[in-house]
């Protein structure tokens, strides 16, 4: 593959209003069932807004991400459904799909945006409604349960359609690869790996237990207790919570969640003039690759790694806070070493040891990650956005890690192909 | 440049048992699956190669609910692995043959050091073929 360098913006930019639905499953529950994606979209948006001490008609032009739309949501250039949700019907937009990757991508197309100069105020975001499908012709308020039968016949779609579908087969080896790869380079037993998976994945939940927005909040001491266990680690080792691939076991995969969050940005020296503190967006790395090529996570995390601490002249160490996305848990301890986070072939003891977790030392995923928070595909990378800028002004409350973050790194990845690596810091 | 369709005659050789590849025109490396362009070095032409289809293997996953492919099971244990093809390309392929009791038998002699060779298995996926491996050796 070839390599890529970035250029300085032509001027700094900042998020300065921040706004997030809860991650729901809205089938069956009395109080959210019926909700649309223009109504999560815009509660965010406007939410976001609010935040910023904003109205609707200061903002110049948004834009709108979501996974898959014409699966999800049935329909087109969904940019234009919800701009009449905030107030901006009329306004300039545009839409994006980047998978699981499309919140990450979201904030990179606004600051490039801003940084340009055509517009000074932009917000972004991403939504979806992902625990449900349209129910046919009818409006958007009726929706039925997703089931396995529809997602993974659809999961094959991110695959290249001429050549990887019938190469590699359905699809493929996920993200075993690299776990494979990190248990054969530093000699990792079964257990070992297991028990640094679960731990993960407990980590997250006792996040998500304190997060009011997060999906799955039920601590596992509890689950495990439901369950016959006296300790949560024998439970999430047990048959109760079986293996799905060949190390990632069902608590190490993301449930599928409804839901939004957006942000919204401005020049650097325009955003101090309201309400919250600015965040700098210092610089995004960017790279993709199809599933057929070997590796595919770590080499583009690699590449685009190399490309912000490039561009930003940031070193590893200088980061506070990290966020990964994974909704295959694995790629929380991988990606951590591979943008320098945590020491190569160390990162498992970081994580047996309690370190990565939300009051460790080198906290990673504060909101609970997407296995506890839940994965509102389209919509995840603007929920890790919105909890890093919160944890950045210290407003995370219970959740708030011990050393304020000065400095937040952000690995997108999604679709199998997209990866970004953000780099945000606290303005002085 | 001109107006070529790469992916039909990719799998019109699969059909008479050929693979076929492209070679850039400038660093000469192998492009598989075959482009019109380089993605080693991003120079903008290349030209037809035929592959001969055998590799090496370097890695074994065995598929799991989240990775199976029903499209396969019909010819039997399979998995997927990285081949790195010997015209010196590699990619993710599924690999025929594999069970769990192989594949820690493959694991521990490719970590070992040792070659592990396999060739091209064209499958019928339903009206086109696919392009897998299956191993060289009957490993027991």
């Amino acid at each position: 593959m070839t390599h890529s360098k970035i250029g300085k913006y032509l001027r700094s930019v900042s998020i300065f209003g921040v706004g997030a639905t809860p991650f729901m499953d809205i089938n069956g529950d009395p109080e959210h069932e019926g909700l649309t994606e223009g109504e999560v979209y815009g509660c965010a948006a406007l939410s976001a807004m609010e935040d910023a001490g904003i109205e609707p008609r200061d903002v110049q032009f948004f834009y709108h991400g979501s996974a898959n739309p014409a699966f999800f949501n049935y329909c087109v250039t969904p940019n234009m459904q919800v701009a009449e949700w905030m107030g901006m019907r009329g306004r300039g937009s545009v839409h994006h799909s980047e998978a699981c990757c499309t919140g990450y991508v979201a904030l990179e197309e606004a600051v490039l945006a801003v940084a340009s100069g055509a517009y000074d105020i932009v917000l972004s975001g991403g939504a979806e409604m992902a625990t449900g499908l349209p129910d046919g012709m009818k409006p958007a308020c009726f929706r039925r349960q997703i089931t396995t039968d529809d997602i993974y016949p659809d999961l094959v779609k991110i695959g290249d359609r001429a050549y990887a579908r019938s190469i590699i087969g359905g699809t493929s080896v996920g993200s075993d690869n690299w776990l494979d790869l990190y248990v054969r380079t530093y000699g990792l037993t079964d257990r070992e790996i297991d028990d640094t998976l679960i731990t993960m994945a407990y980590h997250g939940r006792r996040a998500a237990a304190l997060n009011p927005r997060a999906l799955l909040r039920t601590p596992f001491e509890q689950v495990a207790k439901d369950n016959g266990y006296d300790d949560p680690m024998e439970y999430l080792r047990s048959p109760f919570n079986p293996k799905v691939s060949q190390y990632l076991r069902v608590t190490g995969n993301a449930p599928a969640a409804d839901g939004a969050a957006c942000f919204i940005v401005a020049p650097t020296e325009m955003a101090w003039k309201f309400k919250t503190k600015p965040i700098e967006v210092l610089g995004i790395g960017a790279s993709c690759l199809d599933f057929s090529v070997p590796q595919l996570e770590k080499t583009a995390t690699a590449e685009a790694t190399r490309q912000v601490y490039e561009m930003t002249g940031v070193k590893p160490e200088e980061i506070d806070l990290l966020f990964i996305n994974d909704f295959m848990i694995g790629s929380q301890l991988l990606a951590a070493e591979e943008v320098g986070y945590l020491p190569r072939g160390e990162g498992w003891k970081y994580v047996l040891e309690g370190r990565t977790a939300f009051d460790g030392d080198k906290p990673i995923n504060t909101n609970g990650g997407r296995t506890s928070y839940g994965h509102a595909f389209g919509a995840s990378g603007a929920a890790d956005i919105f909890e890093a800028v919160t944890q950045m002004r210290g407003e995370a409350g219970v959740r708030q890690v011990k050393k304020l973050p000065k400095t937040t790194f952000i690995r997108g990845f999604g679709g199998g192909q997209n990866v970004r690596a953000i780099i945000l810091r606290t303005v002085d | 440049m001109e107006l070529e369709r790469i992916v039909k005659r990719y799998y019109e050789g699969l059909e008479e048992g050929k693979i076929w590849g492209r070679r850039c025109l400038e660093c000469g490396a192998i492009e598989f699956p075959p482009h019109y362009a380089c993605n080693t070095c991003g120079y903008h032409a290349t030209e037809w190669v035929e592959l001969s289809g055998h590799g090496w293997l370097k890695t074994v996953i065995l598929p799991a609910p989240t990775t199976a492919d029903n499209r396969l099971s019909p010819q039997g244990p399979y998995g997927f692995g990285e081949v790195e093809l010997d015209e010196g390309v590699t990619s993710n392929f599924v690999i025929y043959g594999l069970t769990p009791k192989k594949r820690r038998i493959l694991r521990e002699r490719i970590a070992n050091g040792e070659k592990i060779g396999v060739h091209k298995k064209l499958v019928d996926l339903g009206g086109y073929k696919g392009f897998h491996f299956e191993l060289d050796e009957e490993v027991k």
